[in-house]
């Protein structure tokens, strides 16, 4: 499947900013085997200062920006064009669930890949008792790690409701959770956090989805915007899976990642400090185009 | 656990009177007394010096110690509640002793620890060998709030992690010094170390002198050579980093950074340009090669660590990637201070350096394993149990950690079940048992658990340790109740030596070449909190003497609705001055502002300075509480100019004439310009009542100038000739705006080759004009706009210098 994406960020200040500095993490991911990315530009109006690139800690390409004339429109735009793959299914080699704990008390690692990193809370994912609970009834009757997941993936598309206007950036998982309301960002939040309540390594995935869909199926929710789903860890013999509990799905060739992390603050599409006084606007516009 | 019992009575040591009376506690070991009764070396020379002072005079010695920490100005701020207060350093008088073969072990076993911390931290954040080879749990690690992610892979320009670290050791029941915990975030109180030392000296100083102790100074000598070196040789200048005024230690990051000669900064002080860092001082931006942090490392830098904090520098981490700063200690060395990590430490140094700890520590089960969990389990009622990731010593962390025997049962079940479910996050720990020093309470001697805290610094020759420190001494027998935060006391310690002691100080050597600091680094936040200073100073004393004024005419009338009184009442109103309280509000908040902005700037003018402003603060609350309107507030105010003169006396006769002097010296001139310009405005305007001059006069403190000058009696244009147009009274608009044009030409940019700056244009500007004026065309609107003007250069200086 070969996809042009096209991302425009848009920031509105009030009053002009003086100098500001970001990190952008939205250019598509090469993830071997999965996802190739033919060609990537990101270019920002007005022109940085300073652009540099890096790659992060677990492995995401960030683009640094240095502002120092003052402005009062920031605009980040991505062109690209991404080739993924249609594959199969994993079949399902993992483990029981209560079995899955032996398995990652193997993984003596703390390279970025190891399952470790993705077990305890992190900066946007407390452990909440409640998730932790209702996973836990989701979960009863499953007899491995990948039927718990999709059984939480799926539950959690049932129980909630897509509502952008009921959360915003900042919830935390609690509140979401307790509204059972949210957009691409809260489900994937209360997933992660249901989970690792469960003792399953779960993290946080930042993407696009493909904005029409294919003849007679319908469109995929959150296809407007950037996407987010979740990451789970079944097993050595299954590895990484990764689940959009918002559109009830393995993701598959519809879903193009960016990258991951534990939770959206490791991920998120900008982080930025500027010198300002007044509030800002953002605007988001994304389109993902099948070429053939 | 040891308890206190007033029951025992053993046999009393052999020795100086004063211990006769020193009972020590059963099965506890004791600094002063061994195990056989006899008093150690060293402290029987301090007992015996101390039976010969007699109680009147040691209590007396003991006060000078004690005045010495006030007058010094050494406070700590304590936590209790929503606001934080300063509170004056406890003193604990008596020193702690430490013998020589004592201190060979002390100060090789830490050398060996530091070293090994400096290896493990390496691994944790480099190869990660110790993880692979099941030598340390992963959890432990990728599950840690200190783990810091995107300092993974980032080697130190220094090529190594840890600078200076701290230590906790105890001694326990078998006379040997144990480790309890291990400090390398951003250690704290070696600063108070040197000012126990200054200030038990002070009391015991013969003493001191006749006993071989070692000094101080050398070890801080040789840290900051080092530390200075690095920058030479990077070309950048060398920082304190510090949360602010508000954090607990404040005082000492000050007291450091003007001991060693550091710059104190703080995070908005410093930009990221290029990948280096810069601090933003009144000259421009200049390269910072090493900054001493005393930040926690997740707050500094907001964009890839901790999002919220508001106190860091944005692009730090990526100053480091880029390797132009060196941080002492690295960030993400925080790790080391986590409690779980003690029960990996025996063998984690047997595979690091092939040998075993020489100085043994706390025996720790982390719960996340098997057979360790079982024991804990096992053995829960004998063991303290907390959290694993805590970075607090166990007896200092009285919420998260307690002792099993002295849970209730329900709680004890509960936290069983957890351990089960989730052992990672649990430690079982051997209960610290501490030995005993004597303190001196209502004129005895009485023993109290200790602990004691070295310091390790890295310099060009390798880990140099503090040949002294300080000891905590418990409030109670009690060891729970030793944390500083919960009012223990703090000792000094000394350390002996058989021979004379090499006798060092900061100052150098002869012959040694003289290094002159550039005047140039006066950072921006601290010229603006100067300016801000004098201007508030400034601000007080105008309003003290109009409302003191107000007040005497008030006392003598007694009818507040006379028109001058409206008429100044309705001025004071203008600054927010309510001039029917005796001590009113809009006084105390500009006080208020000056020991805020004073308070941000502690290590840019002395401890009597400081202590005169607090004085003034003080006075006037206390003030507030009970003085009435009239005759009561006349003498209040005059209480409070003559405050407010010492305070000006003190800095304008102490502060050497660097630019931060003249920034202060800016805020003064600016406000009084302002205040005398709108002053007069209004004193002299079409309605101002009778009296309005001679009002003014007393105002602008000029009075006698005026009977001297003027043969008349006070009339508009020669009141307003004298307060504003006199060059030669001091009070004077005119005076203020000539003192405030030299200054401006003098600061770093003022005259360019000739070319003067925007300011020094602007401040020439409004001068002439005053200059060249005629005191019948000074109206009141032209007072206003003089003020205004003035208060446009004011902004004109801070677009310049702090921007």
């Amino acid at each position: 499947m070969l996809y042009d994406i096209r991302l425009a960020l848009e920031y509105d200040y009030d009053a002009p900013v003086h100098g500001g500095r970001h990190h952008i993490r939205v250019s598509p991911a090469n993830v071997p085997g999965v996802q190739r990315v033919i060609a990537s530009s990101l270019t920002v109006d007005p022109a940085p200062s300073l652009q540099s690139g890096f790659l992060d800690f677990f492995g995401n390409t960030v683009t640094a920006i240095t502002m120092v004339e003052p402005h009062d429109k920031l605009t980040i735009r991505l062109a690209a064009r991404v080739q993924v793959e249609d594959l199969t299914p994993p079949a399902d080699l993992s483990p029981p669930l209560p079995q899955l704990a032996r398995e990652v008390a193997q993984y003596w690692s703390i390279a970025p890949a190891s399952p470790q990193h993705f077990l305890a809370a992190s900066p946007r994912v407390q452990l909440v008792p409640d998730i932790t609970n209702y996973a836990m009834q989701v979960a009863a009757s499953e007899p491995t790690t990948l039927a718990v997941a999709t059984a939480i993936c799926m539950a959690i598309n049932r129980d909630f409701k897509y509502d952008p206007k009921a959360t915003d950036v900042e919830t935390r998982p609690a509140e979401a959770f307790a509204l059972r309301k949210g957009v691409c960002q809260d489900f994937a939040h209360v997933m992660i956090a249901g989970l690792r309540g469960l003792g399953i390594p779960a993290g946080y995935v930042s993407g696009f989805l493909r904005t029409n869909p294919p003849p007679g199926k319908p469109r995929l929710e959150g296809a407007d915007a950037m996407h987010a789903w979740v990451r789970a860890w079944c097993g050595q013999h299954v590895g990484w899976v990764e689940f959009d509990p918002t559109n009830a799905m393995v993701a598959g060739p519809d879903h193009i990642s960016i990258g991951h992390g534990r939770d959206y603050a490791d991920i998120s599409p900008i982080v930025g400090v500027l010198r300002t006084h007044g509030s800002h606007e953002t605007s988001q516009s994304v389109d993902v185009l099948r070429v053939e | 656990m040891t308890s206190r019992n007033h029951q025992t009575r053993g046999k009393p040591p052999a020795g100086p009177g004063i211990i006769a009376d020193y009972h020590l506690l059963p099965g506890v070991p004791d600094e002063m007394i061994d195990p056989s009764g006899r008093i150690r070396p060293g402290w029987d020379k301090l007992m015996s010096a101390f039976d010969a002072l007699g109680p009147t005079e040691l209590a007396a010695r003991f006060e000078r110690a004690d005045q010495y920490l006030r007058d010094a100005g050494v406070f700590y701020r304590k936590y209790d509640g929503a606001e934080g207060k300063e509170r004056a350093w406890p003193l604990a008088h008596i020193p702690l002793l430490i013998g020589e073969a004592d201190w060979v072990q002390i100060s090789s076993g830490l050398t060996q620890r530091a070293e090994l911390l400096e290896r493990i931290v390496a691994d944790i954040y480099g190869n990660n060998t110790l993880v692979q080879q099941g030598l340390l749990p992963p959890e432990l690690v990728a599950q840690n709030g200190e783990f810091l992610r995107p300092m993974v892979g980032v080697e130190p320009v220094s090529r190594h992690y840890l600078h200076f670290c701290a230590f906790e050791l105890g001694r326990g029941p078998d006379g040997a010094w144990w480790v309890l915990g291990d400090r390398t975030q951003a250690p704290s109180g070696a600063g108070f170390a040197l000012e126990n030392r200054v200030a038990t000296t002070r009391a015991l100083s013969d003493i001191y002198s006749g006993l071989n102790i070692n000094r101080l100074a050398g070890f801080f000598r040789g840290f900051r050579d080092t530390l200075f070196a690095q920058a030479r040789r990077d070309g950048g200048r060398v920082g304190i980093l510090t949360p602010g005024q508000l954090n607990e230690t404040y005082f000492e990051h000050a007291y450091i950074a003007r001991y060693l000669g550091l710059m104190l900064l703080e995070g908005e002080d410093l930009v990221v340009e290029g990948g280096q860092v810069m601090v933003r001082t009144v000259a421009g931006l200049k390269p910072v090669s090493v900054l001493w942090r005393r930040l926690d490392a997740s707050f500094a830098d907001p964009l890839e660590l901790r999002y919220d904090s508001h106190i860091g520098t944005p692009g730090m981490v990526e100053a480091l990637r880029s390797g132009s700063i060196s941080m002492i200690n690295a960030l993400g060395t925080g790790i080391l201070e986590t409690r779980a990590l003690a029960a990996f430490m025996p063998r984690i140094c047997k595979h690091l350096l092939g040998t075993g700890l020489e100085l043994p520590e706390i025996a720790t089960w982390w719960c996340g394993q098997g057979a360790e969990q079982e024991y804990v389990l096992d053995n829960f009622d004998s063991l303290m149990i907390g959290p694993a990731f805590s970075n607090q010593l166990p007896f200092d962390d009285l919420r998260g950690t307690a002792l099993g025997a002295s849970m209730t049962a329900e709680q004890k079940t509960q936290l069983k079940q957890r351990i089960a479910a989730q052992g990672g996050y649990y430690v079982g720990q051997e209960p610290v048992r501490l030995s005993t020093a004597p303190v001196y309470v209502d004129g005895r001697l009485e023993p109290r658990p200790i602990t004691l805290r070295v310091y390790a610094a890295r310099t060009e020759n390798g880990w140099t340790i503090m040949p002294g420190g300080f000891a905590r001494v418990g409030s109670t027998t009690d060891t729970t109740a030793i944390a500083m935060q919960r009012g223990g006391q703090a000792a000094d310690v000394w350390v002996m030596s058989s021979k004379p002691v090499e006798q060092v100080s900061l100052l150098p050597v002869e012959g040694q070449k003289l290094v002159r600091n550039s005047p140039g680094s006066l950072p921006s936040r601290a010229a603006d909190n100067l300016i801000w200073l004098g201007r508030y100073a400034e601000r007080c004393e105008a309003t003290v003497r109009i409302l003191r004024a107000y007040n005497a005419r008030l006392a003598e009338l007694s009818k507040p609705d006379l028109p001058i009184l409206t008429h100044a009442a309705a001025f004071l109103e203008t600054i927010d001055v309510d001039a029917t309280e005796a001590m009113p509000q809009g006084l105390l908040a500009s006080i208020d502002s000056a020991v805020h902005s004073a308070g941000q700037i502690r290590d840019r003018f002395s401890p009597d300075g400081w202590l005169a402003l607090n004085d003034l603060q003080k006075t006037a609350q206390r003030f507030a509480t009970r003085i009435s309107s009239g005759d009561d507030a006349t003498r209040a105010m005059t209480v409070l100019l003559r405050k407010l003169a010492g305070f000006s006396g003190l800095v304008h006769e102490n502060m050497y004439r660097f630019a931060g002097w003249r920034f202060l010296e800016l805020g003064r001139r600016l406000e009084r310009a302002i205040q005398i310009a709108r002053a007069t405005a209004w004193l002299t305007a079409k309605d101002a009542p009778d009296g309005s001059l001679e009002m003014l006069l007393e105002i602008g403190d000029s009075v006698m100038s005026h009977r001297r000058r003027y043969s008349v009696s006070a009339g508009t244009q020669s009141v307003v000739d004298l307060l504003v147009l006199d060059p030669l009274n001091p009070r004077s608009a005119l005076f203020q705006l000539a003192e405030l044009r030299s200054q401006i030409e003098t600061l770093p940019g003022g005259v360019d080759d000739g070319q003067l700056s925007p300011a020094a244009k602007l401040a020439l500007q409004i001068h002439t004009e005053l200059v060249i004026i005629e005191p019948h065309e000074l109206t009141p609107e032209r007072l206003d706009r003089l003020a205004s003007d003035i208060g446009m250069l004011s902004g004109v200086i801070a677009a310049a210098y702090f921007t």
